[in-house]
Formats: structure tokens, sequence, C-alpha cells
């Protein structure tokens, strides 16, 4: 009576059994790597975008989950130490010697060649876009003997060890590098981790490695899933589904026990850019009276619960030595020169943020109100940030909302100073361009790192407050969610560094 | 019928070839530059130096420009090469497909829930017509389905999230290695899907119900369950092209529940494609969601043939009889909705909506009777003043969707691949490239909805049009020398626009919610305003801690959805004789033949 319902039945039949027998992803447990009581299970912000390739953003994932390594690392200073180079030197003023560990395996079984090393580095400046380290720096590396790497660059660099120190120059097996350009970084590392399997952007899985050079890892293997969603991230960790979980945001973890969240200060921070080149706030006083407006104790209570630091700076505590160098006279006199307010009452502005960071639009709403207290007429544009990037770089507002980055791979912070306060800097959102304030980058970019390149950073970052060009709002920290059941998981204000060789997993 | 169908094939081909072109040219008709894209996508805080951005542009070759670029594309498109992705140059058509098998599967579990719920609410409804009992109304107001309706799938998927998986600990939070991973998605999907189908065909069923034969077979003492089946098959029909609509609604745009529960689908793998420009990508699953609705549209036509067989053909489809029987009470539902709606709105106007003044994520008491959100502002008053925007700006976007879909449904095999297209582009391309073309803008976000959202509008019309010319009285005014333009405003139009009228009502709460949701583009108001969809927006990252923040406007467009259906059916109950009857027909056709010499 129904042919209909009968041959939809059967092609209902048919079909289900087909999507259950292949459609779910595989299994994140991998079979041979101990039994699962040993794995540490991680739940991570982002899913891989470049099929993780070393010379992208994904970088900071192999170098998460130590399956990748580079010749140099940070110490918690910032200062460079070593890694798969045991030392170097610097042979002239442009050429730097980096001597080789010679113990080292790829966990594809080949060894660790200058050779090798001299490719991977050659290969990266010309990758495309090259590493963000590697900025403005002319990079050439060549096999000196068996045992050694010669890098040198065009002009004298200061920074090349830490530049070396970049999760984007990882070093990786030759059979990694496939000939139509793509990096496939599965079983071709040299860390305690082996990469297994990627399952595309659901999850990943890593097995120890038993031939690390250095100690050996503590657990047997690390499954990752991505989870974008910061609700679906926060139940992990109260499921006991994943042992260690990434970026927990500040709305969600109230609903965690105290003992499982730890918040880690982040180089990072929230700041106002001014358009000092068109509109209101081209008039310094009237840039004065955005800063006075401001209360930054309120942004911390409101949008982030107290999970942040209201801002003294451009630089926050994440690099502890700047709060100390701006009791230099010279910086409270910069300080104390600026311009009185200029009365704002209706002076109509544009407040770009955008969406990606949940939290901006929630600030933007407080600076909103805070800034119409002082008299501003305020109108909010706010989108995804990739729909509105090129608007704010064209000065398209009045004022832009933007947590930045500030100190990028080298853990030095001038380069983030140069690109957004230097006349050609190419993230000027403030349309800034001061001789005094140029003249100061050029001098802390030209010294070695150390107390004098300090304290050079610290008077380029007075003379762009001077200018109130921009007005820093707070520093994010990151809250890392770990479970009861593991131990010496690593909090990188970097976010370099997670599950190390001293992780280790015990009874919950 | 091959001319039909060669009509409808062309017309695929042509709305498909369309998408890909537009989707090829996209970054070249905004001012966004694609090797800017990529090299966020890349490397997100780098900063983009010229270098940088000519390697990019080197290594994809964009310095030929768009046509050498969209003709490399076609070029291997054409051999069954949908090239390698702008962003991680994994070649494209192994990652479609990956996620088209997710989706599918995903779209399979919905299917169940939303079958389920279907059955649910027709039963009822079944149940009383076969008892004899008010034919012709679908009985209650529809409003269960309308609320059901109302839930954004995002909402459920949060709450869902929440309830199930953390406090009850019966489903795993998030991931896809098993069916156990299918469950919460697929009832955070099919809830409101069921609804939709579950209110379409509950209303198909109760006029199906009013057709002569069905007393016939009640007289005949014909067992309940056959007449029971009979019914439904015969209100089958003019539901499936809306099924087949969901079916492809569920596959590509569940993008929303995809994220909640990190699973690997074809709605996120083209929502970042659209968000990096990766245009491969974005082209490869543009082309994969195209080719599902094109299955599901045919499935449907199919379907729709079969169960109407001969009688399409032969002019016999049966006619309702006309509806007399006003319920008694029908407006307690709607008069309930509204007053509740008003009295929300009246009490909120007074209080401002912007102002941070109280403590934030407060509970409802006294002086804040709706709770506060997350930067401390008045909920009340800000569900009030959102009421209008909300509201207004989602019916006008209905009206027009509401006349262009019944413009093109009316020529449905032309229409047919533009109609597919329109549904199975998640609205994010709508909005890409309205945002693309105009730049942000307020109006831009209502442009984008209205671009796509006449495709089910369009479905249902083609469906009921075809119909109703094949109900013998129609089929005879030709004969009777009744012109064409006649026979469509005075017959064809005036039969469908009450299921039209009732289907459009469904859709305001979605199509509210769609105006939101293209807010990330720039398109659409601005914060602070308080329209609904940024209320729940701003209220999900705390759905636990303060669920009244989200069920605040959740509620809100649960009562303007019940309202609106709830109206629109009681005003069909009131004038019963806005449908064309057989007995009316059956006068003027005995008119005619007297004047007939």
């Amino acid at each position: 009576m129904f042919p209909i319902r009968r041959a939809s039945a059967a092609l209902a039949l048919g079909t289900s059994v087909l999507l259950l027998s292949g459609c779910f992803a595989a299994s994140g447990t991998a079979e041979g790597g101990g039994d699962a009581g040993d794995r540490v299970s991680v739940a991570m912000l982002l899913p891989p975008r470049s099929g993780l390739s070393p010379f992208s953003d994904d970088a900071f994932k192999l170098s998460r989950w130590r399956t990748a390594e580079t010749l140099v690392q940070l110490d918690a200073a910032g200062d460079a130490q070593p890694m798969l180079a045991t030392g170097w030197s610097r042979v002239d003023p442009t050429t730097w010697r980096f001597e080789l560990r010679d113990d080292v395996t790829f966990h594809d079984g080949t060894p660790l060649s200058a050779g090798q090393v001299a490719d991977v580095l050659t290969r990266a400046t010309r990758a495309s876009p090259p590493p963000r380290i590697l900025d403005g720096v002319e990079l050439t590396a060549t096999p000196d003997g068996e045992d050694a790497v010669l890098v040198s660059t065009a002009v004298a660099d200061p920074l090349v060890p830490q530049r070396l120190s970049s999760p984007q120059l990882s070093v990786l097996a030759p059979d990694a590098y496939g000939p139509d350009g793509r990096v496939d970084p599965a079983g071709h590392g040299t860390g305690p981790f082996r990469l297994t399997d990627v399952q595309g952007t659901a999850g990943a899985t890593l097995d120890r490695y038993d031939g690390y050079w250095g100690e050996p890892a503590g657990v047997a293997g690390i499954d990752v899933s991505f989870v974008p969603d910061g609700t679906a991230r926060t139940a992990a960790l109260r499921t006991g589904t994943a042992d260690v979980v990434e970026a927990i945001p500040p709305g969600q973890a109230p609903l965690v026990d105290d003992e499982l969240v730890h918040e880690v200060p982040m180089p990072r921070t929230n700041t106002l850019y001014l358009n000092t080149d068109r509109g209101p706030f081209a008039d310094p006083a009237v840039r004065a009276a955005a800063r006075e407006a401001l209360d930054r104790a309120a942004l911390v209570a409101g949008a982030y619960e107290g999970r942040a630091d209201a801002a003294e700076g451009l630089l926050g505590p994440a690099l502890p030595w700047a709060a100390g160098l701006r009791d230099d006279p010279a910086y409270t006199a910069a300080l104390e020169n600026r311009p009185e307010p200029a009365p704002v009452d209706g002076v109509p502005i544009t407040l770009g943020t955008f969406t990606d960071r949940a939290e901006l639009p929630e600030v933007a709403v407080l600076l909103e109100q805070q800034l119409e207290a002082a008299g501003f007429v305020v109108t909010q544009d706010v989108r995804e940030y990739s729909a509105i990037e090129a608007d704010a770089l064209d000065g398209a507002f009045d004022a832009f909302i933007l947590s930045r980055a500030t100190v990028l791979d080298s853990g030095d912070p001038v380069a983030y100073l140069a690109s957004d306060f230097g006349c050609a800097g190419g993230f000027n959102l403030s349309q800034f361009c001061d001789p005094g304030v140029q003249a100061a980058l050029d001098e802390a970019a030209g010294l070695e790192a150390g107390p004098e390149r300090r304290a050079a950073t610290s008077r380029a970052e007075a003379a762009v407050l001077g200018a109130d060009a921009a007005v820093p709002l707070l520093h994010e920290r990151v809250i890392q969610g770990e479970s009861a059941r593991v131990d010496g998981v690593a909090r990188d204000p970097r976010e370099r560094d997670l599950i190390t060789t001293g992780t280790g997993v015990g009874a919950p | 019928m091959t001319t039909g169908a060669g009509i409808t094939a062309l017309s695929r081909v042509v709305a498909g070839a369309g998408v890909v072109f537009v989707v090829g040219v996209l970054p070249w008709l905004s001012r966004r530059s694609p090797e800017l894209a990529v090299l966020r996508a890349r490397s997100a805080e780098q900063e983009a130096t010229p270098a940088a951005l000519a390697s990019v542009r080197a290594e994809l070759g964009f310095d030929d420009g768009p046509w050498a670029v969209f003709g490399r594309w076609l070029a291997g498109a054409l051999t069954g090469d949908l090239g390698t992705s702008w962003v991680s140059g994994a070649p494209v058509l192994p990652a479609v497909l990956a996620g088209l098998g997710v989706s599918l599967t995903l779209m399979a579990f919905a299917l169940a829930v939303a079958a389920g719920i279907s059955a649910l609410l027709v039963a009822p409804v079944l149940r009383r017509v076969l008892r004899g009992g008010g034919a012709g109304t679908t009985g209650g107001s529809g409003a269960t389905a309308a609320a059901l309706t109302a839930l954004p799938e995002f909402l459920l998927a949060a709450f869902l999230l929440v309830i199930v998986a953390v406090w009850l600990g019966w489903a795993p939070p998030y991931g896809w290695a098993g069916p156990q991973h299918a469950v919460l998605p697929a009832l955070a999907l099919g809830v409101p899907a069921g609804g939709l189908v579950g209110r379409l065909l509950a209303e198909s069923v109760a006029a199906a119900a009013t057709e002569p034969w069905v007393g016939t077979w009640q007289t005949a003492r014909l067992s309940r369950a056959r007449t029971a089946a009979a019914v439904v098959r015969r209100a089958l029909p003019g539901v499936l092209p809306q099924i087949g609509l969901v079916l492809v609604g569920l596959t590509g745009a569940a993008v929303a529940v995809e994220e909640v529960f990190a699973i690997p689908g074809l709605g996120r793998t083209t929502l970042g494609a659209a968000s990096t420009l990766d245009l491969p990508l974005l082209q490869g699953g543009a082309l994969a969601l195209l080719a599902v609705a094109a299955v599901a549209g045919s499935c449907a036509a199919a379907a729709r043939r079969l169960v109407l067989g001969a009688a399409l053909r032969t002019g016999d489809v049966p006619v309702p009889s006309v509806q007399t029987s006003a319920r008694r009470g029908r407006f307690v539902v709607p008069g309930t909705a509204g007053a509740l709606l008003l009295a929300v709105v009246v009490a909120g106007l007074g209080r401002d909506p912007y102002t941070s003044a109280h403590p934030r994520l407060a509970p409802p008491s006294a002086s804040l009777p709706l709770g506060s959100d997350a930067v401390g502002r008045d909920l009340l008053a800000r569900v009030a003043h959102g009421a209008l925007p909300t509201v207004g700006v989602a019916l006008a976007v209905l009206a027009a969707t509401l006349a262009v879909g019944v413009l093109l449904g009316l020529a449905p095999r032309v229409s047919t691949g533009l109609a597919e297209v329109a549904n199975a582009a998640p609205p994010v391309l709508a909005g890409l490239v309205v945002a693309a073309v105009l730049g942000p803008s307020a109006g831009g976000a209502a442009l984008g909805v209205a671009l796509v959202g006449w495709a089910p509008f369009a479905a249902h019309t083609a469906a009921l049009v075809s119909e109703i010319r094949a109900q013998p009285h129609v089929r005879l005014l030709p004969v009777l020398g009744v012109g064409p333009v006649r026979t469509l405003f005075r017959h064809v139009l005036p039969a469908a626009a009450g299921p039209l009228v009732r289907h459009a009502a469904l859709r305001l709460p979605g199509t509210a919610l769609a105006l939101a949701a293209l807010g990330f583009l720039g398109l659409g108001t601005q914060p602070p305003s308080p329209e609904w969809g940024r209320l729940l927006a701003d209220g999900m990252p705390y759905v636990e801690r303060a669920p009244w923040a989200v069920l605040a406007p959740a509620g809100m467009l649960v009562l303007i959805a019940v309202l609106a259906v709830s109206l629109a059916a009681a005003t069909r109950a009131r004038r019963p004789g806005s449908r064309p009857s057989c007995p009316d027909s059956g006068r003027k056709l005995a008119e005619t033949a007297a004047r007939t010499p």
C-alpha cells in the first residue's frame, strides 16, 4: 500500500548503516601507547589551521605537545638556553655559530645533522609568509662541519639566539618536507612525544618517544581534542573528559573548583588606540580627556571578573622588569608633561573592536559608558576580527580596542612597539608618527639584550604614553584548567609549553 | 515532463555555477585582500609587511587577477580536481568529503529526532479529526509547535551540554567518536526542525481531513488506522518539499551546534573557509551543500509525484470542504501571549536599557524583574526596548521574502536551482556577499537574510499551487473562459494564502535570530542596541550561571512565535470563506453553463 514508505525505509536503513560504520572520527586513544591511565588528555582552544605546518601558528601546538623542538629555548626570564644546540658564540657581528647536540634522532630514526638544520632554517626564510620572528631579518644558514651551523644576518642582530627559539623554526626530519611545500610533522619531530595521528580539526594523538635525547616523558602519551566552545571546554574539566584544558573563559571559571584553575599572566595588553591623525583625537587635549575618562578597575571587575591586571603601562606583569623602570624620573616627567584634558561635551567618536575575544565586546560596552559619562557621544562598531582589521588599519575608527601580544617569539617587546607606534609600523592603528618616539624606538632596537635595551624600551614606552597615542587598559591572564590527577603541567605565559617531560598522572 | 526536468536541471546548473563564480570573485568584490586573509589564517599576530603579503601572493598566484585564479580553479574542477586549500595547502576534496560524511551522519540522527517530534505533534490532530471533531482546524493553536520552533539551536545545545553532559553525566560533552556523541547535537538540531515540520504537517493533515472522501471512508466504516494512514499520505505532498529543505538545513546550517560540540562537520569547514577567504575550500563546501540540496530536492519531488500519483496528472486532487467550525476560545492562546508580551514591553519601556548601574548577573528580583546581564544592564528594559526593532525588522524581512517566494514559486521549474542555492548556501555566505558589495551597514543584515530567506516560501508555494491547479474546479476554469491571470488571483493564490501566511508566522523567530547572526560581519545594528538576538548572544557565555540572561530574550521569542502562529490559526478559523470551495465553483459552473447557448 505504501511503496514509498517501504522504499524510503530501505533507503534510510541502508544510509544509516553506511553512516554509522564510517563517519565518526577515529577514537583519540592509540593502541600500544600504554593503558589510558598513563596518558594525559588535553582540550585545546583552536583547531589546526594549516595542517600543523611549523611555518604557521600551528607551530605553537607542536611545541606545547613537545613533539618538535628548536635549537634554543627561552627560560622564564626570556634568556636563551640550550635545546637542540648545546652552545653558541658570535663569530663576527653578523655571524653566529651554533653547536648541535650529537645524540639526537628524529622520530623516524634519522639522526639530526647540521645539513638538515641549515636546510630547515633556509626553508623557513622562504615560507609564505616567512615566520614572524624573521620579520625584517635577512637570515642565511650553512652547515659548519658535521656538528655546527653558521647563522648569519644581513645586518648585525643581537637577538639571533632568541629568534631561533621560535617554534616556527622547529627542526623536523627531511621526510617531513613534501615536494608540494606542505610539511607533515607526524613522526618527524625530535621531542619526547611522537605525533602518531592527526584527526583533522577534531584531535591528535601522541605517544612517548623512547629514543628521546633528554629525560624521557613521564606519561605514555597525549590525547588532544580541539574544542572551540568555552562552555564545552569547561565541561571537559568538570566531567573529567580532559585533564588539561586551555583558555577557560573568565565567565566560566567560577563554575570550576578553585583548585583546578590556574591563572597565568599573559604578555598581552588590551589597549585603546586613539586615532591621532583624523577626527577628534587628532587633538592631544581630547585624547587626554579620553585617558582621564577611563576607570580600569571597573573594566577588570566587570568584563574579567577580576581575572586581569589593570594596566600601568603598555608592558604588563608578564615582563616584570617593566614596572621597576616606571619610577625613573625621565619616565614620570614624560607623563607629567601631558596636556590637560579638553572639555568634550557632545564630541562624537566611533569605537571599534572585535568579537573573537569574547570579553572585548563587554569591554567596549563599559568603555562606551565611561566615555559618555565624560561627555563623548560614542558609536560602536563591533565585527569579527577578519572583517574589521582592514578598516582599523586604515584609521576608519576614532578609537579601537585591541588585545595585543607585547612580546612576540623573541621575548622582546621592541618589535611590538615599533610596529604599533613607529612611523613605518605595520600595525599602527593610532596612525601615529612622532620623531621623538621614533628616535627612542630606533635606539632600543639597536642595543644588545640586557639592562640598557630594557631602559631604552622603557623610555620608548614613556614617549608613546606621553603623547597619549594609546591608552593601555589591562593585561589579560589566561586561565588554564588542570584536573586533580595531573601534575607538572607547564603554565607558560608565552603559550609555548604545556605538556612536558615532567608532566605526570596519578590517582584522581 | 522531460522538458520540465531539463529546465530544472539547467536551473540547478546555472544557480550552482553562479554561486561558485560569486565565491570565486568574492575578495575582489570586497576590499578585503585574500593574501591578508591567508596570512592571518596562518599567522594571526604577524605584522602584514609588504614582503610577507607578496610571498603569499606569489605562492597562490594572485598577481594574475581574479579571472586567472577562477579560470585555473574551473579548469581543475571540470576534471574533478577541486584544488588545494589556500590556507593549509591540503587537497580540498578529501576535506569536504570528510566534513560531508560527518554532517550527513549528524543529519540522519537529527532527522530521527525531528520525525519523533513531528509525530508527537501530528498525532493529537489526527486523533481529533478522525473522531470527527473539529475537522479543518489543527485543533490547538499550534502553540507547542511554535514554541519548539522558536528555540534557537545554539541555546538548546548549550542547555543540553550543561544539563545532560555536566550535571547528569549521561553523555560526553563533546567529540565525534561514536553514536553516543551524536545524541545531544541531534536533539539540539532535531527539536526545532521537528517543531517546524510537525506544525506544517499538522496543518496539512487538518486540511486533508476535511476532504469529502474522508467522510465517505468513515461512513463506510473503514478502519480508523487505514483512514489515518490515508489522511497522512494525502497531507504529505504539500509538506515534502519543506522536509527536503529542512534536511538540507540540518546538513549545512548546523554550524552553531557543530561549534558547541566540536563536531568536524561541513558547516564548520565552510564557515572557517568563509572567514579566512579560503576560496577553494569555500567553493568545494558550497558545491557539496548544493549537491545535497539537489539530491534532497529531487527526492522530495519524486516522493511527491509518487504519493499524489495519477491524481496530479488527471486533475482529480480532492478539495477541502468549507470550514465552518470556528473554535470557541480560539483567542485564548494568542490573547495570553499578546498580553504577556505587552505587559513586558510596557513595564520595560520606561526603564533605561543602556546603563550598567546594576550588579552584574543579578538574579530576578523585585527591583530587577528579569535580572541583569553580564555588564549589569536591566534585562527587562533591554527586552522591552528590543521588541520593536527585533520584531519590526523581522516582519519586514518576512513580508519581502514571502512576496519574492510566492513570485518565484509560481515558476517552480525555473526557480528550482535558485531556491536550492538560497536554501543550501549558509546565510553567512549571503552576508559575506552583501558585506563585500555594500560594506558594513545597518540594512545589510536584512538584505542578507532576505537574499536566502525566500526559498522555503517558494518551495511551499510551488507545492500548494501545483496541487490547487490539479483540483477539478480549477482545471475547469479555462473551459469556462476564465483567463490565467484571473485564475491565479481569484482562485489559486487565495487558496494558497492561508497556509503561506501561517508558515511565515512560524519563521518569525528564526528570521529575527538570523538577522542578529550576521552582526559579526558588521551587518545590522551595532551594540549596545538591545535586539533580542544580541541579548541571546551576550548571555550565552553565562548560560549556566545566569540562565535568566538568555531565558528573557528566548522567552520573548517563544511568546512572539506563539502569538504569530496562534493568531494566524485563529483568524483562519474566523474567515472560513477565504478558501474557494467546491459548492462555490459548482455554482459558478452552473451559472456559466446556463449562460452558454
